[in-house]
């Protein structure tokens, strides 16, 4: 089938449709902290959150294949990071910010030394531990005198009381007032903003020489490193890179006051949460955690008290008013098992799907392009062989 | 030495636990090549099975044994209606359904059994009593060189024993075992020589199913009650023990399921501040960690060929 239109690449029609993309983009984030109601700033600032989580885990794990099962660590690193940083020394909390970043980058780059050797699904085994062991660590008696144990810390956040300030903006203020009754905008603006750093790490990295060497390792690491990509350095930094933006998001939960080790995102069940918000957005995609985001936390909220029959709209009470909890980890895990039958590249690519049969952007000529996302066609997913079972299994073939 | 022996036989019967969950993943690994993330969570599903058939006075043999029978089927179908069709497109695809497959349990227990979602630890509250297979009560113990040790461990011990020499009995001298030896051995050569590898791993994925369904009945006997989060931990000491043993080898997954609740007991136990019962998975962490870094074939295992 022809597309119905084409739109050359950097010509106006391309440029007339990211501008308006981008002035949409812009009004809706200016109005949910302005108009929007506290309990959608809440939402907005939640979905940035796991969008942040999300973008981190994509680069990790849609662009260069390695599986991470453990990125509820990094992020709760963030966390504990800002939230001892400003209990214990008085720190400013974004002051923390940088030092969590630093703190995650080294962890991540150490997790990722054993990475070089573990592959695949094994790989997935030692972060899965590592998101399981990580809450208990914070639990351990050894280190609770820092870490608050089991119990957790509590005012962690800024302290709004003492620096009684509102920021103006020609008499308009999106920030929100900051006297401690009305501070939600304040902490949904942090979230922008860090999501906004962490897309654009991604998006640099993705779009640059680095970046086409990370698709080549996902792709096939053995013809990466013929080509002359050094598979351990560039897997460790993008390992590093990864936990270290994985934990600003988690030093946004911090900011808000209160740390319990059995914050959901912190314990495994967090790195689930992150898969299926990576994967129902589109693994590979650098907007495809941006829409899974949004999509996984609206969905959530809407059903989040459907336990109770009588929550649930009359068309849909008779699919879900037998199930004793929200109905939301179920219709996550169905969409995830049904999105690899029909399509793995989760709603980024079917969207891209749908696009390309309306309209055909025609890319500049060879040379002068940066390289954009992958083909479907080509590249249909992170790839690693099953390994063969053993050694003489293969030399049979 | 009392207390060394109560150690040896608890570590023992959790370790017993461990080494069937442990087993099931191996079965399925050695068939197909996946890992099988749901294990754990199918396991749950069949506990909670057989609570359910306890709950309409169904004496718990009889219950245990219609739940691994349940767990089979639940196997069987997963592997014929989802994974095989998943696994002609990618390694990548399983791993996430066999994830979502995860999630799907996790929330269909709470669905159909109840259990509000803490609003902060995302894990199930509700906790239900579960019956044990064995004699459980705080006065039933046997007493041996001084140390009490309780005849549930010694049964559970002696189940998992027997349960054990019964599938190798299967692998090593039934047809059906060396049909699926040989498609562990090499898939394409099977089918050729006329097996049906399909209806082979329908079979492993349904025995692993109820040779988890098992462990997760033990399990929740030892630990009198059912939650929702009974089987995170165990899967990462299970897979912590498949490792240990090698990933293709149903015996070394045994020997690492004793081995791993031996060593975290022990550990639990003699180093009380350092390790603690927070830290027990700490414990199996670093097995895990240190097994893949320095014996990634594990004890047992086949070696792989590595070439970058």
């Amino acid at each position: 089938m022809k597309p119905l239109f084409n739109i050359k690449s950097g010509g106006p029609a391309s440029w007339t449709i990211r501008l308006s993309c981008t002035l949409v983009l812009a009004y809706v984030l200016l109005w949910i902290p302005t108009s929007g109601s506290n309990s959608l700033i809440d939402t907005a600032t939640t979905a940035l959150t796991l969008m942040g989580a999300a973008l981190a885990l994509n680069l990790l794990l849609g662009f260069t294949g390695q599986i991470s099962l453990g990125h509820s660590a990094f992020f709760g690193i963030g966390t504990y990071t800002t939230a001892i940083f400003v209990t214990r020394w008085g720190w400013s909390p974004l002051k923390t910010l940088p030092v969590a970043f630093a703190l995650a980058f080294v962890v991540g780059a150490l997790v990722s030394l054993p990475a070089l050797r573990i592959k695949g699904v094994y790989l997935a085994l030692v972060t899965l531990a590592l998101g399981v062991v990580f809450p208990q660590f914070i639990k351990w008696p050894k280190i609770a005198w820092l870490t608050g144990g089991s119990r957790g810390l509590t005012d962690t956040g800024f302290k709004f009381d003492k620096d009684n300030r509102t920021f103006e903006l020609f008499g308009w203020n999106p920030w929100g007032n900051l006297r401690g009754e009305n501070v939600k905008p304040f902490y949904y603006w942090i979230a922008v903003v860090i999501v906004v750093i962490v897309y654009l790490i991604c998006r640099g990295l993705v779009k640059s020489r680095v970046g086409r060497s990370l698709v080549a390792i996902r792709d096939n690491s053995t013809a990466a490193a013929v080509m002359g990509v050094n598979l351990a350095v560039t897997k460790g930094i993008v390992f590093g890179l990864s936990a270290a933006m994985c934990a600003l998001p988690g030093c946004l939960t911090a900011m808000k006051g209160t740390v319990t080790p059995d914050t959901t995102l912190l314990t495994a069940i967090g790195s689930i949460t992150f898969l299926i918000v990576m994967v129902v957005g589109g693994a590979g995609s650098l907007w495809g955690p941006i829409v899974g985001a949004i999509v996984f936390q609206f969905i959530t909220e809407k059903t989040g008290d459907w336990a109770d029959p009588k929550e649930i709209p009359s068309i849909l009470r008779p699919l879900f008013s037998w199930s004793d909890v929200a109905p939301a980890g179920g219709i996550f895990a169905l969409t995830l098992v049904i999105l690899m039958f029909v399509a793995p590249l989760g709603l980024a690519g079917l969207w891209k799907r749908v696009v390309t049969r309306i309209v055909n952007v025609v890319p500049k000529p060879a040379g002068s392009a940066t390289v954009g996302a992958p083909e479907l066609s080509t590249v249909a997913m992170p790839t690693w062989k099953p390994q063969p079972v053993s050694a003489e299994a293969d030399e049979v073939k | 030495m009392e207390l060394f022996l109560q150690r040896l036989v608890d570590g023992f019967s959790e370790g017993s636990v461990y080494a069937l969950i442990a087993l099931g993943l191996v079965i399925i690994y050695r068939g197909t090549g996946h890992l099988n993330f749901a294990q754990g969570e199918m396991a749950l599903f069949s506990t909670y099975v057989v609570y359910q058939f306890g709950e309409w006075g169904i004496p718990i043999g009889i219950a245990v044994v219609m739940g691994m029978a349940v767990g089979f089927a639940l196997g069987a179908v997963t592997e014929v209606a989802i994974v095989r069709p998943i696994s002609k497109k990618s390694p990548f695809a399983v791993f996430i359904v066999t994830i979502g497959l995860f999630q799907l349990l996790n929330w269909l227990d709470g669905a159909i059994w109840g259990g509000q979602q803490l609003p902060n630890s995302g894990v199930g509250s509700k906790q239900v009593r579960f019956p044990s297979l064995f004699p459980s009560k705080p006065t039933d113990f046997v007493t041996i060189f001084g140390a009490n040790i309780k005849i549930q461990s010694l049964g559970v011990i002696a189940l998992v024993a027997v349960l054990t020499v019964g599938l190798f009995a299967i692998f090593n001298h039934t047809r059906l075992g060396l049909a699926m030896r040989a498609v562990a051995a090499n898939g394409d050569s099977a089918k050729l020589v006329g097996i049906r590898t399909g209806r082979v791993l329908m079979v492993s994925w349904g025995f692993a199913a109820a040779i988890g369904a098992l462990g997760g009945v033990v399990f929740a006997g030892i630990n009198t009650n059912v939650n929702l989060g009974l089987m995170f931990t165990v899967f990462i000491y299970a897979s912590a023990a498949a490792t240990l043993g090698g990933f293709d080898s149903p015996g070394g997954a045994v020997i690492g399921g004793f081995s791993i609740g031996l060593i975290q007991n022990m550990a639990a136990g003699y180093a009380p501040k350092w390790v603690g019962q927070e830290m027990k998975v700490g414990v199996a962490f670093l097995v895990l960690l240190g097994v893949l870094l320095f014996r990634p074939s594990g004890l047992f295992g086949s070696s792989r060929v590595e070439r970058v």
